[in-house]
């Protein structure tokens, strides 16, 4: 026979334990307040592609940036290296990789990757 | 008695051990989010997204992968969500031509939605998975990296006008007409664009002016009310002119009409002026 405060304790543990699985599991807290930088790769990298799209077609290097400012990443071109990366992995067309690519040397123009090896 | 007494503090301890779950589970421990997806973004992250998925649709003109990128956002009415974020980007003082790109994009989602309800029409638009793509346990991922040659053939009944086309070209002032209706509206300047053929235009950016001041506005951002219609509110008493940005004939000294209601009362009325491409 248990002891009541064996007893006790288990039914605090049964409780927590319940308390938990409502919290993490049923009712996790409001997921609606994310940000862009929380966003999937697959996603980040379309994100990408979207300024790059638009980039290709006004050539407006500042509001690309303005754009890419949206990912929350202190280095752009790395946001950008990452998602030609990924679309490279992924299969992404030449025309998508392109246009990413332009978007890339053109923002290294003004911010040179650090840590960009030469071939 | 002392039963009763026995459970009584097993139930403590199960309420104290519940509470002492859930404050470690929703406030010291929370779940962490990491690799969403677009539907989870906040309100304004998402405002941010629906823009860029806009102004890519502005440069490239590929309605099927504009639908699957909105897809990723689950509005429950895509075509209103993107409307009103024009409207209210506008208001706001966004990008211009970003709120041009929301209203262009609501009004060829509403008019490819005309299209797909056609008998005739017979399409599928669920776009191809990216292949080896990380799973998502929330929905299949629906980015379009690159379309498919099926897919540009696919998205060809969506086909929408080009871009600058329209709007490079030059607009003559066909109708000028105030109007007292109430049920059109108080103090309004509505404007109809149409191209060559007769059709509606939307995306058309209309400037108007007045003394010391000037503005612009879009046509297509109330596609319920038509593709080609855009509204301006107006002040009583201030006289405006309006043109379309491109270039054009322009309608001048536009002083919203004192209309008089059948009870005696007056209200301002409305200007409807309607533009026809060249």
């Amino acid at each position: 026979m248990l002891g009541r405060w064996v007893r006790f304790v288990i039914a605090i543990a049964l409780g927590a334990a319940a308390g938990i699985g409502y919290g993490w599991v049923l009712a996790p807290a409001p997921a609606a307040e994310h940000a862009a930088s929380d966003l999937r790769i697959d996603y980040r990298s379309d994100v990408v592609l979207m300024v790059a799209e638009a980039y290709a077609s006004d050539q407006n290097l500042a509001a690309a940036l303005a754009r890419l400012s949206f990912l929350n990443h202190p280095q752009p071109a790395e946001v950008i290296q990452e998602a030609i990366h990924f679309g490279e992995r992924y299969g992404y067309s030449d025309t998508d990789l392109q246009k990413m690519r332009s978007l890339l040397a053109a923002i290294e123009t003004l911010t040179p990757l650090v840590g960009t090896s030469a071939p | 008695m002392s039963e009763r007494r026995g459970s009584l503090y097993l139930l403590t301890g199960l309420i104290l051990g519940l509470g002492i779950g859930l404050i470690y589970s929703l406030r010291i421990y929370p779940v962490e989010y990491t690799d969403i997806s677009p539907a989870l973004l906040s309100p304004r992250d998402k405002d941010q997204y629906r823009a860029l998925i806009a102004v890519a649709y502005l440069a490239n003109r590929d309605l099927l992968r504009a639908r699957a990128r909105l897809a990723l956002l689950k509005d429950e009415d895509t075509y209103s969500a993107l409307a009103a974020q024009a409207q209210r980007w506008l208001a706001e003082g966004k990008p211009a031509d970003e709120a041009r790109a929301l209203g262009l994009l609501a009004a060829d989602l509403l008019r490819s939605q005309a299209t797909l309800l056609a008998p005739t029409v017979t399409m599928t638009t669920t776009p191809t998975p990216l292949a080896g793509a990380p799973p998502s346990p929330s929905s299949p991922n629906p980015i379009p990296p690159s379309p498919s040659p099926t897919s540009s053939v696919a998205s060809t009944p969506f086909a929408s006008p080009q871009p600058n086309s329209t709007f490079q070209t030059s607009f003559i002032l066909r109708k000028r007409e105030s109007v007292c209706d109430p049920a059109l509206g108080k103090g309004l300047i509505i404007v109809y664009v149409w191209d060559a053929q007769g059709n509606e235009l939307p995306g058309v950016e209309l400037m108007v002016s007045w003394e010391g001041g000037e503005d612009r506005f879009f046509t297509g951002l109330k596609p319920e009310l038509g593709l080609g219609y855009a509204d301006f509110s107006v002040r009583e008493g201030v006289v405006y002119s309006v043109r379309v940005a491109s270039g054009g004939e322009p309608a001048l000294n536009l002083s919203a009409p004192t209309c008089t209601a059948a009870n005696g009362e007056t209200f301002p009325g409305v200007w409807i002026l309607e533009f026809m491409q060249e």
